[in-house]
């Protein structure tokens, strides 16, 4: 059979569709630079939605930062090889405002990054500290703050979320708190019931005017409800204000154990405006190969079509940790998954894990990874740049630990500023 | 279909996985993540879920698997395999278990369809044969003809040597609806196109691949296969029918056969056409802003050519309607779901089944809020009549090809079938 192989020429490429390569993408194209992702459903999936920056430092303290930003200086002197040391606060928070922005612009409203953290409610019913949360999630913390009389709901057959749980966890803290158990119309069965179904039948107006009416029944006297997260998946925020409208209560999400509709709705929001927006988006797929050439890099994979190669001036290498493949760990050790780069690890794999897996300073293997210079090339075997084209962005990044530190979103959007930021005036010296 | 066996095999999945998967790919990945399940509008049907179909795998429950009916409603239609993050192939899986089953078991219309197919040398699965064909293409070329003096010289090639398109034509048409026939050689006729039919293996549906028989589904693709080469033809080119592209496309590569041709789907050359100025399409005509959704059928677009076709469709849809007028499902493209009248579950005679995986599209339609669905596939098409009908939708279902002739003005009368009173007049040559 002829078919034509597809051959694509960008300035940039980037591989990962976690936060940090969508970020990346959205960085790059704010730039005007012609564009390419690759990247299958990562850890992003996985996502609560929370946008954090930084939750806790030091890890051993039990104190939730307040102030992320005071934290990020004391950050940056205790640990200075951590990659936030190499991004400037107004760089972060730069990075935030144009990333919340562009994602609410995609449909996905965010609260804009402030001054403090907020404490942002989980699907057991206790409380992360997080800088910016989808606008759905919201009002659950200013009624939190305000101790309203507020009544969660669950709903029978969703696996995973506990109004009764919610609301043990939370009643010390938040008095007038009560839970309720409805049936989501047309899966009275309680069998096999998802928040994506739910979200997806939120999107049409006749199933909302069904599910309104069963929250004004259940709704008593209370001011706020709070339900899992299905208040749709595109553009929740219409969803959400329409169910409020419709039922006459203010109305939050709090996040649902995955598989959850908060990954999902960042996905399918960039999966559908970014091809809009001229970006070449090679979705769900990975990258097999990284070849450098005299005059770029070449990137060959195969997606359900055949072949496809990519010839980039730059690569922005975002493939996260073990979970989405960036990393893998082999029995002699953790090993960089596409280019072989060296990953700064703990000696031998019985030094991984301390001997209590909640041990407040965290794993050694968790801090593992690759290494990186100012311009976030990521260092060869001899100590340089393994490459001018080469950067790097997210938890793929040696020397944190973003699960401990609550710092995951956080380092892919601020390291991915940073790798567009170097990439492109590599690119500008090029011409 | 000979060795059929007596009693029901149960098949070692793990085994057979590990045979089937290509190499470094294993079950053993699976997160038991539940995206898939989350994520498929089969999830609950028979009471089965594609995660709980992987686990059941992996912990050798060979017996159910080898006899759950769930199998017939999964449409195979990757999403799944599109969403998990380790990108497990679950419907090769159901593929091979849809195999196994002895045949006097699968679903009756499925394997109707296959056995009219291998019957004659159409290979129609609704058995139509190729001398009916012929004589209804003329008569229906001759009522074109006559309808309309702009196409008074329309020709309608068959075996024409060396023709660079090969058409071929999903049997629905000619056997039920053959007035559908004239709005594509209409287009055809338009820009000049250098096409033909065959008067062998013209027909493009393969059911065979539905009942998991892959030599039935080899022979089927062959024998169109070795009708092209013989007339030398530069293009293949399927209708405005999803799965007559990808069980083509995917078989010469699974079948590793010879195919002097290249592979082309109609939307992309209507695309090519409007923008080349060939097709001077425009919206004028929707001077009500009439609101139109796209259906991206899986076999077209997750399936096989992914995003390039994706975009195509929309291309042509906004010329034809108005930019404004075109309201994307959620989600859409390669994420798109199945209808649900895929993988022959609109033959297989499950029919609360079907309705219930086709919930979620209904849904999705119901949110546009669209007064019309575009899509260029037969099953899309059926299924969302039948959902939109079932659970009391008031949208309408159309073909490409019949918003282009209208958009130009050469849609005749009788070609007006799936259009509303709303659309029934306009453009009429008085
Ligand atoms: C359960 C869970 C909950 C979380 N909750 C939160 C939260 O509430 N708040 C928060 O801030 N953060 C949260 N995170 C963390 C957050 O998701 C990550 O910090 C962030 O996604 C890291 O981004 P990343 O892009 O670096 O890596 P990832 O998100 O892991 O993305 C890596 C990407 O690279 C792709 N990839 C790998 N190899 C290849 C290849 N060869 N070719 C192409 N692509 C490849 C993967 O498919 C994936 O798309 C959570 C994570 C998990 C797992
Ligand atoms: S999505 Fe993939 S990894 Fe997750 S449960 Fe399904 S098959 Fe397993
Ligand atoms: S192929 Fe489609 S129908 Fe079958 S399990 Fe996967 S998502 Fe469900």
């Amino acid at each position: 059979m002829q078919q034509k192989p597809r051959a694509y020429e960008v300035q940039l490429a980037v591989i990962g569709s976690g936060l940090a390569g969508f970020a990346a993408s959205i960085f790059a194209l704010e730039r005007g630079l012609s564009t390419a992702q690759v990247g299958n459903t990562g850890a992003v999936a996985y996502t609560t939605g929370y946008l954090d920056l930084l939750g806790y430092h030091p890890v051993t303290g039990q104190q939730m930062l307040h102030d992320p930003w005071q934290g990020l200086e004391t950050l940056r002197r205790d640990e200075p090889g951590h990659p936030y040391a190499l991004i400037r606060n107004d760089e972060i928070a730069d990075a935030f405002h144009l990333f919340t922005r562009a994602v609410s612009d995609m449909g996905v409203n965010y609260s804009a990054p402030g001054e403090n953290n907020l404490a942002a409610l989980t699907p057991s019913g206790t409380f992360k500290p997080t800088l910016s949360v989808p606008l759905t999630m919201l009002p659950g913390v200013e009624a939190h703050r305000r101790a309203a009389r507020t009544r969660i709901v669950d709903i029978l057959g969703l696996k995973g979320f506990s109004a009764r749980e919610v609301v043990a966890n939370l009643q010390d803290s938040w008095p007038g708190l009560s839970a309720v158990t409805i049936n989501f119309p047309g899966m009275e069965s309680g069998s096999q019931v998802y928040p994506e179904v739910m979200a997806r039948a939120l999107q049409v107006p006749a199933e909302r005017e069904l599910f309104a009416q069963q929250l004004r029944e259940v709704a008593g006297d209370a001011e706020y409800l709070g339900l899992p997260a299905i208040m749709g998946i595109h553009e929740p925020d219409a969803v959400h204000n329409d169910l409020e409208r419709l039922s006459g209560l203010r109305l939050f999400e709090i996040p649902t154990m995955p598989p959850a509709v908060a990954g999902i709705r960042l996905r399918e929001a960039f999966e559908q405006i970014f091809p809009e927006r001229g970006l070449l988006l090679i979705p769900q797929q990975k990258v097999d190969r990284v070849t450098p050439e005299a005059d770029g890099t070449t990137l060959r994979l195969k997606d359900s079509y055949g072949d496809v190669s990519i010839h980039a001036q730059a690569v922005i290498l975002a493939t996260g940790r073990f979970l989405s493949g960036g990393l893998e760990a082999l029995r002699d050790g953790v090993r960089e998954a596409l280019l072989n780069l060296p990953v700064t690890q703990p000696e031998g794999r019985e030094a991984w894990y301390r001997e209590r897996y909640f041990d407040p300073r965290g794993h050694l293997v968790n801090r593992a990874g690759i290494e990186i210079d100012p311009q976030f090339r990521p260092l060869g075997r001899d100590g340089k740049p393994a490459s001018k084209r080469l950067f790097a962005a997210g938890v793929i990044l040696a020397h944190q630990d973003w699960i401990r530190q609550r710092c995951g979103a956080g380092i892919a959007i601020a390291s991915a500023y940073k790798a567009v930021e170097s990439a492109a005036a590599m690119l500008t010296r090029q011409t | 279909m000979t060795g059929t066996p007596v009693v029901d095999p149960i098949i070692d999945f793990r085994a057979r996985a590990e045979e089937l998967l290509p190499e470094g790919a294993s079950y053993d990945a699976c997160l038991s993540c539940g995206l898939c399940s989350s994520g498929c509008p089969a999830s609950g049907l028979e009471g089965m879920n594609p995660r709980q179909f992987i686990r059941m795998a992996m912990l050798g429950m060979n017996e159910e698997l080898s006899t759950t009916p769930w199998i017939w409603t999964c449409t195979q239609c990757q999403r799944c395999t599109y969403v998990c993050p380790m990108s497990i192939d679950i419907p090769a899986l159901v593929g091979m278990a849809r195999g196994a089953w002895p045949w006097e078991k699968k679903p009756k219309g499925i394997v109707r369809s296959c056995q009219a197919q291998l019957r004659f040398s159409s290979t129609s699965a609704m058995g139509l044969r190729s001398e009916d064909f012929i004589e209804i293409v003329d008569e229906i070329a001759a009522e074109v003809r006559e309808q309309d003096d702009r196409f008074k010289r329309l020709n309608v090639p068959i075996d024409k040597q060396g023709a660079r398109f090969f058409i071929n034509q999903n049997s629905r048409e000619p056997a039920v609806e053959p007035e559908e026939l004239g709005p594509l050689w209409k287009i055809f006729d338009y820009v000049g196109a250098d096409w033909t039919y065959a008067s062998k293996g013209w027909a493009a549906e393969n059911f065979c691949m539905f009942t998991g028989d892959a030599a039935a589904w080899e022979e089927m693709v062959r024998k169109r296969v070795d009708a092209v080469n013989e007339l030398g033809c530069k293009v293949w080119v399927n209708t405005e029918c999803g799965h007559s592209f990808y069980t083509i496309w995917k078989g010469i590569q699974r079948f590793g056969l010879e195919a002097n041709f290249e592979l082309g789907n109609l939307i992309s050359y209507y695309a090519q056409w409007i923008r080349e100025g060939r097709l001077p399409v425009n919206s004028e005509w929707n001077r009500d802003n009439l609101k139109f959704t796209i259906q991206d059928p899986c076999q077209l677009v997750r399936k096989s050519i992914g995003d390039p076709v994706a975009s195509d469709l929309r291309y042509v849809a906004r010329k034809l309607v108005g930019e404004e007028n075109v309201i994307d499902m959620q989600p859409c493209r390669s994420a798109n779901y199945c209808c649900g009248g895929g993988g022959g579950f609109l033959q297989a005679g499950m029919t609360e089944n079907r309705r219930a995986y086709g919930k979620r599209k209904f849904d999705q339609i119901m949110a546009t809020q669209a007064d019309y669905v575009l899509t260029p596939c037969h099953n899309c098409h059926s299924q969302m009549e039948d959902i939109g009908e079932h659970y009391g939708g008031h949208y309408r279902v159309v073909h490409y090809w019949t918003l282009i002739c209208l958009s130009l003005g050469i849609l005749g009368e009788n070609e007006r079938k799936y259009l509303g009173p709303d659309l029934a007049e306009i453009g009429l040559q008085s």
